[in-house]
């Protein structure tokens, strides 16, 4: 028995490290470091003012590059993110965001029934944004079935297959 | 809590394909070959069958348009071993791609032919592939799939409508291949309102089902060409 052990503990800790590892996603990269708590606590931006699809569409959208041409235009920033974004601004280039939150395409999630008519804040599956000082490159929660079914369980909403999958 | 069903007049139906090609484009339904089609692999969620009557030159051709049947007494729903097809509480039959195993008990329960299997992982050519509907998903090689009823219109329609503090009203939900038809020859609806146009052809004398016989109850209906 001490001996299955004994062999068996290294492999489960790599295993584990493994596990670690591909679940904080390190390649991820991202093409500005996006600062959100700056945005909403100096700034004073709310969420739906730069994603402003999100109370009337399915989609939540990332902002397009006009909206951060409403207030960076300055390739030459003396801050290096800030002139990365005034490049992109300046060559009306879209910012190769990558999406972290990705809802499968079989199911059918809108933004607009969860947060303008069930009224859930956005911090309930996206995490608190606004202490955020870095882009996501990992997901906040992993968008699984059970995440969804766990909520709508409790909120005592329909759980029928057909009203999501498509 | 509505029952969707379909009446298609076959004195109207002239056998464009419209509704064919409608549900296809909708739907993303995958297209195959000429070689995969002669093997039965073909792709179609609406159907024109088509009866060849009388001799040559006194030839008189018919035409029948062939969704999925979304009967009320489904065989396929009872073979299924996961529950990937299921009568939803709205009368579709539910049909839930990425719960499917791809058994095929389904395709071979139902009698009127109405699944198709997914041989291939999906593919269309490039000029096509920026036309896909974002609404469905494009299926996976290996699962089964049939005609929805547009659910996806259903799921948006409803949210409309919730956003508006209202019900869902007649003709908000319409099935792409409905909708299309030149003819006006489909009609679709909520068949328990007594006000839908469904509910009142169903009453027609020249209403009747396809295999009424096998007990599958079916909520898409035909009126008979009138002769």
């Amino acid at each position: 028995m001490k001996n299955t052990i004994k062999y068996l503990t290294p492999v489960i800790l790599v295993i584990a490290l493994t596990g670690i590892i591909s679940g904080t996603n390190q390649d991820v990269r991202q093409p500005i470091s996006f600062n959100h708590k700056l945005h909403t606590e100096e700034v004073g931006l709310a969420c739906v003012d730069c994603h402003s699809n999100v109370e009337k569409h399915s989609r939540a959208l990332i902002p397009n590059i006009e909206t951060c041409g409403d207030c960076h235009d300055d390739a030459e920033d003396e801050n290096r993110e800030k002139a990365k974004v005034g490049s992109y601004v300046s060559r009306n280039e879209k910012i190769p965001w990558i999406q972290i939150h990705v809802v499968p395409d079989h199911a059918y999630f809108s933004h607009r029934r969860h947060v303008t008519l069930a009224k859930i804040e956005c911090q309930t599956c996206h995490g608190e944004v606004s202490e955020m000082e870095r882009p996501f490159i990992i997901p906040f929660v992993e968008l699984e079935m059970s995440w969804c079914i766990n909520c709508h369980e409790k909120s005592k909403v329909v759980n029928d297959c057909n009203s999501c999958h498509r | 809590m509505a029952r969707w069903g379909m009446v298609i007049d076959l004195n109207k139906c002239t056998g464009c394909a419209e509704c064919v090609t409608a549900c296809k484009v909708e739907n993303n339904v995958a297209v195959v070959g000429k070689d995969e089609s002669e093997m039965g692999r073909t792709m179609l969620w609406m159907d024109i069958l088509t009866h060849y009557e009388g001799e040559y030159p006194n030839t008189k051709v018919r035409y029948l348009p062939r969704p999925c049947l979304q009967c009320d007494n489904p065989p396929c729903t009872k073979v299924c071993p996961v529950r990937a097809t299921y009568l939803d509480p709205e009368g579709i039959v539910a049909q839930i791609f990425p719960q499917c195993i791809g058994c095929r008990y389904c395709m071979a329960a139902c009698p009127y032919t109405v699944k198709s299997f997914n041989w291939y992982e999906p593919h269309w050519p490039q000029e096509m592939a920026a036309a896909l509907n974002p609404d469905v998903s494009a299926r996976p090689a290996g699962v089964v799939e049939k005609c929805t009823f547009c659910v996806h219109r259903l799921q948006k329609a409803k949210e409309q409508a919730d956003s508006e503090n209202r019900e869902l009203q007649d003709n908000e939900y319409i099935p792409a291949c409905a909708e299309d038809c030149p003819t006006q020859a489909i009609s679709f609806g909520d068949l328990d309102s007594p006000h839908s146009e469904v509910s009142e052809l169903i009453r027609s004398p020249r209403i009747f089902t396809l295999l009424e016989e096998l007990g599958t109850e079916p909520k898409v209906y035909y009126l008979s060409e009138i002769e």
